[in-house]
């Protein structure tokens, strides 16, 4: 390759998009757009056969185009050709599921106990989600954002010990606090159940102290038992959600430059004001980070609710889990899953905006 | 970063510590009772309270052929899908990363749905899918959901690796005549192995512990999870905390391994 | 007056077993003549016993089971899928039911316990039976309203009764129930009584009615079952209305809000099904609605705990035998129903799992095992237990259906 070439591929933006460009994205689009379509039964019969014989077509092409095209062609071709195989499974796998979810919401079941849903663009599910689980809903977030607070006000303080104050010991801490993440998620859960239990060391340790009716009036215990409560729930939920919030928190924690920290104390002493003004905003991308990743999946968690939990404390998880698994009513369960990823997206959104404004002053 | 010379700077310092390793030791609760409680001997089918020590689970941790049965059928799940998500992975990350080109910034966006979407919607819609095409639900379809949210996982992960890849590399390797297949396999290829090694590790642990999303699409196949899951109103035995604990220690080992590795590497490359 | 006595065995259940597993052997004799009376089937070439019972849990996990994934048996084994704790199994020297039953027909039988509720195994195997496919158990042991709604569904085929003479020895008032009415599609597996089963440790006291699950001092500490009939049919008694005559679901509402508001107010623990044994052993639950076999299995294992009829009523109820349509082990089926009806050997079933046996002249045979445990009211209901329990009314489908969705909203999920 000539030099002038390796100049070209350098150049970090393109300004114009080459004619190849175009045709390797828009192939990789059409493609992805065509599986998903025959994954969601948008097409059927001999559609579907002519979309895959589309699909097909399109890789040909592409092959034909790079190997007549010379070096360059294949350049540009190449990374539409390496994202193909993975973009295509997360088309079919990840897009069409839901799409056919969001049909499977707009459908009713025929009868009782009928196994197919029929789709008439019906709104009904919508509404009993609102209806009926309300408060399996309002619980689910309000769990869910406890959880993310106690998970900040854990991690964080020990994100930035292992930033600022690790030294060589950083990558093991690290690696310390990632190892819990290899243990099964559920028996996690289930060792909290045991050292929870009334019989167990917690509860003993709480009642030898005689502390048991300042928890009890802080409502985390509940008649001398700390587990089948809310706090029980909630304290599952940031346990294991907390490597989820540190780790993020220390990657921007650690990107930023000790110097910068230096100079700030010289500026601003006490060293409290150096933090806020500084490190702080600074870190903030890590804990919006940490908050998506903590907050999201918490709030469509059934599992601790299950084990930690008691009939007043199911989350909205643990219904749409009945209502697929047990009532066998999926599109009721679809309905309710979309209103979750819609209360979540609203709630992100309102969260990055927030943010945002924050950054601004 | 210079240490406060003040006494109520210091209290404050050494304060901010304590409540860390507080949160590490916090950390640490669950896991020391796993370990702990492998060695019970539990009076009745539940291994919650502890009555005696005892070396008998870890003589015979498959005792319970159910246990290990489900535990050997994640093991062969987790390994299938690993090795496809690593595969697809790993060429989304290389095309992210070495080429610039349109759509990067979408693409960036769309791999990223699917690890904010929770996986109980991940499960749910999947299981309709396979409903909608009268496919009963079991090992394929397990393997598939796996490989869904692998894939995701292991491009992010090993592209956020590889950002510091010298590809210039490459162009030298040409220069001196080599292939563009050469070039890949004997340069480039190594040199990303790492990442990519790590990235299949982390998903091979996110694949054997995953339970919401088998939930919704093992139909009656039992893995690790499912099963601990099912049998729990009737028993919980201490070969469970058997098989957990020996899935942690190999993960660390495997990580200390990658870490003595990586830590040579860098010495030896002052 | 209340019911609380436990049978006390004389001697313990496992030597109780080793003595009583001779008789059982004596009278297979005459079960496997009949049997091999029975049409030509090629089950009885194979020998050997399977590993029909797992002492800790079924040959299947439970909670997913063989009933979720669609196909027939391979055919030559009989897939019996049932409740925990519902049948006598091999150990300390006694045979198990099973392994007799395989030892003299030389049936090979797969048995799990894979129900926990009715309505999550209905669940697990509605998708394959609602489009027309079969599942792997060949039978399977419903409660009568279940098996009754399979039976309205046609999900169901009627039983090989013409293989089964000992069906003749089925309980007069069990002949052609409610939801049977032809009594062609079910027969029987036990029967039995929910009631009140508490931890004398834990509570401190005797209970003796439904009342005292509401009593503020056990809040956080009650469990209450999933099972709608059951929960709601104690608590409809102690509101003085007859479960057995109910029609409309204004007729409950009352007992329904009187749960909500329990629930509410935060007395209830858990809602379980058939898992509420082991909180109860603990003391995590002070006192639960239970049924009477298991709980009275357990108290042999822990004094402490107690099963009561409450006074304001309690339930009576019957589990059965049903093969889901496109089972193909019929005659194997037939020789397993046929061994369990004779009365020597469901009375080995009995003494163990202490319910109540659909099937006559099952107390004699137990006075011969256990004279003690023959007088056992809970195991042989006379007449003034027999007043004091109620079965639930056969639902229409759309009451049934208000009847579903006003529990489940309240038990919470």
């Amino acid at each position: 390759m000539s030099a002038a070439d390796a100049e070209h591929d350098r150049e970090p933006a393109r300004a114009s998009t080459h004619r190849d460009e175009l045709v390797g994205l828009v192939a990789l689009i059409a493609a992805g757009v065509l599986i998903a379509a025959v994954g969601m039964r948008l097409l059927t019969g001999p559609l579907a056969t002519l979309a895959v014989a589309g699909l097909l077509a399109i890789v040909a092409t592409l092959v034909v185009m790079a190997i007549a095209g010379g070096p360059q062609a294949r350049r540009r071709l190449a990374p539409y050709g390496l994202l193909k195989p993975g973009i295509l499974w997360l088309a079919l796998f990840y897009l069409a599921p839901l799409f056919t979810l969001a049909r499977e919401s707009l459908s009713t079941l025929p009868s009782r106990f009928a196994v197919q849903a029929e789709f008439d663009w019906s709104i009904g599910n919508y509404t009993q989600a609102f209806r009926d689980f309300g408060p399996q809903f309002t619980r689910g977030f309000a769990y869910a954002a406890a959880a993310t607070v106690l998970c900040i006000a854990i991690g964080y303080p020990l994100a930035y010990v292992i930033a600022f104050r690790g030294g060589r010991w950083r990558n093991l801490l690290l690696g310390l606090v990632v190892l819990p993440f290899f243990t099964s998620y559920l028996i996690r859960t289930i060792a909290w159940s045991s050292l929870l239990a009334d019989s167990g060391p917690i509860v003993g340790a709480i009642d030898g102290l005689r502390l048991t009716s300042v928890f009890e009036a802080l409502q985390i215990m509940d008649n001398d038992r700390l587990i089948n409560t809310p706090a029980a729930v909630i304290g599952g939920l940031t346990y294991n959600f907390l490597p989820f919030m540190i780790l993020p928190i220390y990657v921007s924690l650690e990107k930023i430059n000790p110097a910068l920290v230096e100079a700030a104390k010289d500026l601003y002493s006490p060293a409290p004001s150096a933090f806020r003004r500084i490190v702080l905003p600074l870190s903030l991308p890590g804990v919006f980070a940490g908050t998506l990743l903590t907050f999201i999946p918490a709030a469509g968690d059934f599992i601790n609710a299950e084990y930690l939990g008691n009939p007043n404390t199911t989350m909205i998880g643990n219904s749409i889990q009945d209502q697929f698994l047990v009532q066998n009513d999926r599109p009721l369960a679809a309905a309710m899953s979309f209103v979750l990823m819609a209360v979540i997206t609203v709630a992100v959104f309102v969260y990055t905006k927030f943010l945002g404004t924050e950054e601004l002053s | 970063m210079s240490a406060p010379t003040s006494g109520r700077g210091q209290i404050a310092r050494w304060g901010l510590n304590v409540y860390a390793a507080l949160g590490l030791i916090y950390l640490f609760v669950p896991i020391a009772w796993i370990i702990w409680f492998s060695f019970n001997q539990p009076a009745g089918r539940y291994n919650i309270v502890w009555q005696r020590f005892t070396l008998d689970n870890w003589s015979d941790p498959f005792a319970n052929s159910d246990l290990t049965g489900a535990f050997v059928e994640s093991l062969k799940i987790a390994a299938i899908s690993t090795s496809i998500a690593t595969v697809l992975g790993s060429l989304i990350a290389v095309a992210l990363s070495r080429y610039s080109f349109r759509g990067a910034s979408g693409l960036n966006l769309f791999l990223v749905l699917p690890l904010t979407t929770p996986e109980i919607v991940l499960g749910s819609s999947l299981a309709t899918l396979f409903f909608d095409w009268d496919v009963s639900r079991g090992f394929t379809t397990v393997i598939i959901a796996h490989v869904m949210f692998q894939v995701s996982f292991v491009a992010l992960t090993v592209r956020a690796r590889v950002r510091g890849f010298d590809w210039t590399l490459e162009l030298a390797a040409q220069d001196l005549g080599a292939t563009p297949m050469r070039t890949f396999w004997k340069i480039t290829f190594p040199l990303i192995l790492p990442g990519i090694l790590a990235a299949a590790l982390l998903s091979f642990a996110l694949s054997i512990d995953d339970f919401i999303i088998t939930l919704f699409n093992a139909g009656s196949l039992s893995t690790f999870p499912l099963y601990i899951n099912g049998s729990f109103r009737v028993q919980f035995p201490p070969q469970a905390n058997v098989l957990a604990t020996m899935v942690l220690v190999a993960s660390v080992g495997l990580l200390m391994v990658g870490v003595v590795r990586s830590s040579r590497r860098n010495a030896s490359d002052r | 007056m209340t019911s609380s006595d436990r049978p006390r065995p004389p001697f313990d259940r496992r030597q109780f077993l080793r003595r009583s597993s001779a008789f059982g052997a004596a009278g297979l004799s005459l079960p496997a003549l009949l049997a091999a009376c029975g049409g030509d089937d090629d089950e009885g070439a194979s020998t050997g016993a399977t590993g029909g019972t797992d002492e800790t849990t079924g040959a299947t996990s439970p909670g997913t089971g063989g009933a979720s994934s669609p196909g027939g048996t391979g055919g030559d084994e009989l897939f019996f899928e049932n409740w925990p704790e519902y049948i006598d199994l091999t150990e300390d020297g006694a045979t198990g039911t099973v392994d007799r039953f395989t030892e003299a027909t030389g049936v090979a039988m797969r048995y799990t316990d894979a129900f926990n509720d009715n309505v999550e195994y209905f669940a697990l195997i509605q998708p394959a039976l609602g489009s027309g496919e079969t599942i792997e158990p060949d039978i399977i042991a419903p409660t009568s309203w279940l098996a009754g709604r399979l039976i309205t569904l046609g999900w169901v085929d009627k039983l090989p009764l013409d293989q089964v003479p000992n069906a003749a020895n089925l309980r007069p008032d069990l002949q052609q129930p409610a939801w049977d009415p032809t009594g062609e599609y079910s027969l029987p597996w036990q029967t039995g009584l929910t009631g009140i089963a508490y931890n004398l440790d834990a509570t401190g006291r005797e209970l003796t009615r439904t009342e005292d699950l509401f009593d503020p001092a056990f809040r956080g500490k009650i469990g209450m079952l999933t099972e709608m009939r059951d929960t709601i049919g104690l608590i409809l008694q102690h509101l003085g209305v007859d479960p057995s005559t109910i029609t409309s679901f204004d007729e409950a509402a009352e007992a329904f809000e009187m749960l909500a508001q329990a629930k509410a107010d935060g007395q209830i623990r858990a809602f379980t099904g058939n898992d509420y044994l082991d909180d109860l052993s603990t003391g995590n639950f002070a006192a639960c609605i239970g049924w009477s076999g298991d709980v009275v299995q357990l108290a042999l294992e822990n004094p402490a705990v107690r099963f009561i009829i409450p006074e304001e009523g309690g339930n009576s109820w019957a589990d059965t035998m049903v093969m889901p349509k496109g089972a193909d082990s019929r005659d194997a089926a037939a020789e397993w129903m046929n061994f369990v009806y004779d009365p020597v050997q469901a009375a080995q079933i009995t003494a163990y799992v202490q319910f109540v046996s659909p099937v006559a002249g099952v107390r004699e045979e137990v006075a011969k095992l256990d004279p003690e445990l023959a007088e056992s009211p809970l195991l042989f209901p006379d007449e003034e237990m027999l007043s004091n329990v109620k079965g639930f009314a056969n639902l229409g489908e759309d009451v049934e259906a208000e009847f579903d969705a006003a529990f489940s909203d309240i038990i919470g999920a």
